[in-house]
């Protein structure tokens, strides 16, 4: 079975106008993602992770090199049926409500009739925009929202592979939590999911593997746990150790010839204070 | 294909809805139709010239308020969606850019036949009221109420109406190639009414050329045969004032000007799902 997305030698360079030359956004990515895998594209502003992503699309050209998705051309009609592409920001038509934006986006896909009417329903209710969350207006959306309403509309025609602009940039935690959360839940479907962001502690989160990027460049690549993961050290979280046997314990290491390079009482991550802190039905 | 006119269908559907949430359009069609209305009260002259003043401001009402929504509306249709980015959501489908464009057309030109229709509608409601004012005040003698009911049901005027909805269709068409080039609203607008004005004056500048009886260089010659090619003859719809004047005007000639406004409009998008079939998004 193909990949999911194999890219080779992408570049692209931008004219910036009439006798300015050219910008370089991206050199030769070479780069090969895994069905049902979630993969994450690091890296600052400006590395080039948007760029990728819409080469893969198909909405920018590579100056060289060539992208796959599933084993089709990159740009193609067959390689777009196999992706759905939730925006950096949700650049959907406001006037239209969340239900129709998803309709829209199905009709594009080649659906319609019963099937898509029921398609719609069950992706609101996924993204919890059911009953009349989803017969508002997208103008008097949250982000959160908004970002819920293009998840569902990316899904509707049932990609294998879901491509995440910044899916979390701009949304407050509790609604990064869900986006989170839905991710995860399409993992469990066997969706391939690629997503970009430069949220570090999010990515670790529900990532597999990961590319970081960097003026356009390639500087790492693997999966997070071995990217991540401190060989040399181990860790051992204990609750009610005593203030005399924790003395004895670091006597007994170093007595070993171990090195104590860190101890106390571990911390929470904020995030997860944050979303302790807040009622129960505003977590959801 | 029915893959494709299902596709187009859908960009069409949501191009016309768009347009008719904006109130922008709602307040123009308003204009015209209390344009249309005020011209009932023109009231000092024969039951002829009153009828004939109501038909020129009526169809000169429906041909404006026609140009703004062409205009506005075309100038909306891809420059707007990248300056507001919705153009990333609609092609990362499995949509080819020429139905985009053919959906964003047909879009518009269906909400400028709407506007023409009820604009119409409302020129020959009134027509109608002005017939039975008319009537009940000078029709006393048979062969004046019968001359009243021939100038107010003058089915002359689908003609008239079908060749301003071909010319705004045109309109759309050079209004939609130049948003595939453009990067602004602006630009659009600006670029479909030098069209629209070279359009207009084109044959005039030839005529008055050729009588002037100068021998054309080669370059000269060129030139016009060049702007002739390029841009819409747009005095062939001047049959729309000899209707509206109460001329005689042959059905071959409406459907003769009716068919060289199809063959613009498919050059027009052709050229422009070429030009957009390259361009970075």
């Amino acid at each position: 079975m193909s990949a999911a997305v194999r890219a080779e030698g992408l570049r692209k360079e931008f004219p910036l106008g009439w006798f300015r030359g050219r910008v370089l956004a991206l050199e030769g990515l070479d780069m090969e993602v895994q069905r049902g895998e979630v993969f994450g594209l690091l890296g600052p502003n400006g590395s080039g992770k948007s760029t990728a992503m819409k080469m893969i699309l198909g909405l920018l050209r590579p100056t060289s090199g060539r992208a796959e998705v599933c084993g089709h051309r990159a740009g193609t009609i067959a390689a777009r049926r196999q992706i759905g592409f939730l925006p950096e920001n949700p650049y959907f038509p406001n006037f239209l409500s969340g239900a129709e934006l998803v309709r829209y986006y199905g009709r594009l896909s080649g659906m319609g009739g019963a099937l898509l009417e029921k398609r719609i329903l069950e992706l609101l209710e996924l993204v919890r925009l059911g009953g009349e969350a989803g017969k508002r207006p997208l103008r008097t959306y949250s982000k959160g929202m908004l970002q819920r309403a293009g998840l569902a509309g990316a899904l509707v025609g049932d990609p294998e592979i879901l491509m995440l602009d910044e899916p979390t940039a701009g949304v407050d935690p509790a609604g990064s939590r869900e986006i989170r959360d839905l991710i995860l839940e399409l993992r469990g479907r066997g969706k391939t999911v690629i997503f970009s962001s430069h949220l570090l502690e999010q990515v670790e989160d529900v990532a597999d593997r990961v590319i970081i990027l960097h003026r356009g460049q390639k500087l790492r690549e693997g999966r997070l746990e071995e990217l991540l993961t401190r060989r040399k050290e181990w860790e051992v979280n204990v609750q009610g150790l005593k203030e005399e046997d924790r003395k004895e314990l670091r006597g007994w290491l170093e007595k070993r010839g171990a090195q104590v390079v860190r101890e106390g009482a571990p911390r929470e991550r904020l995030e997860d204070y944050f979303l302790r802190s807040l009622p129960e039905e505003k977590r959801r | 294909m029915m893959g494709s006119l299902r596709r187009i269908a859908a960009v069409a559907g949501n191009t016309f809805l768009e347009a008719v949430r904006q109130k922008v359009f709602a307040v123009l069609l308003v204009f015209g139709l209390v344009l249309i209305y005020g011209a009932n009260y023109f009231t000092e002259f024969s039951f002829q010239e009153q009828f004939k003043f109501l038909k020129d401001l009526g169809y000169a009402a429906i041909s404006l308020t026609g140009l703004l929504v062409g205009l506005l509306g075309a100038a909306q249709l891809i420059p707007g969606e990248i300056e507001r980015r919705t153009i990333l959501t609609a092609l990362c489908r499995p949509l080819r850019r020429w139905e985009f464009i053919a959906g964003k057309y047909v879009g518009l030109a269906f909400l400028l036949a709407v506007m023409v229709g009820v604009m119409a509608v409302a020129v020959a409601g009134v027509l109608g009221w002005k017939e039975a004012q008319l009537i009940a005040r000078e029709g006393s003698d048979p062969a004046v109420a019968a001359a009243i009911r021939a100038e107010a049901r003058d089915p002359r005027l689908i003609q008239a109406v079908l060749l301003v909805e071909a010319k705004l269709a045109v309109v759309a068409a050079v209004a939609v190639f130049f948003s595939t080039v453009a990067t602004s609203t602006t630009f659009v607008i600006a670029m479909t009414l030098m069209v629209y004005l070279i359009g207009h004056l084109e044959s005039v500048a030839r005529e008055q050329w050729l009588e002037s009886g100068e021998v054309a260089s080669w370059m000269t010659k060129a030139f016009l045969a060049g702007v002739a090619f390029l841009v819409p003859d747009f005095n062939l719809y001047n049959l729309i004032d000899e209707i509206v004047a109460g001329n005689a005007v042959h059905w071959r000639s409406t459907l003769e000007v009716i068919g060289y406004s199809a063959v613009y409009i498919s050059v027009l998008l052709t050229a422009a799902s070429v030009i957009f079939e390259g361009r970075d998004i």
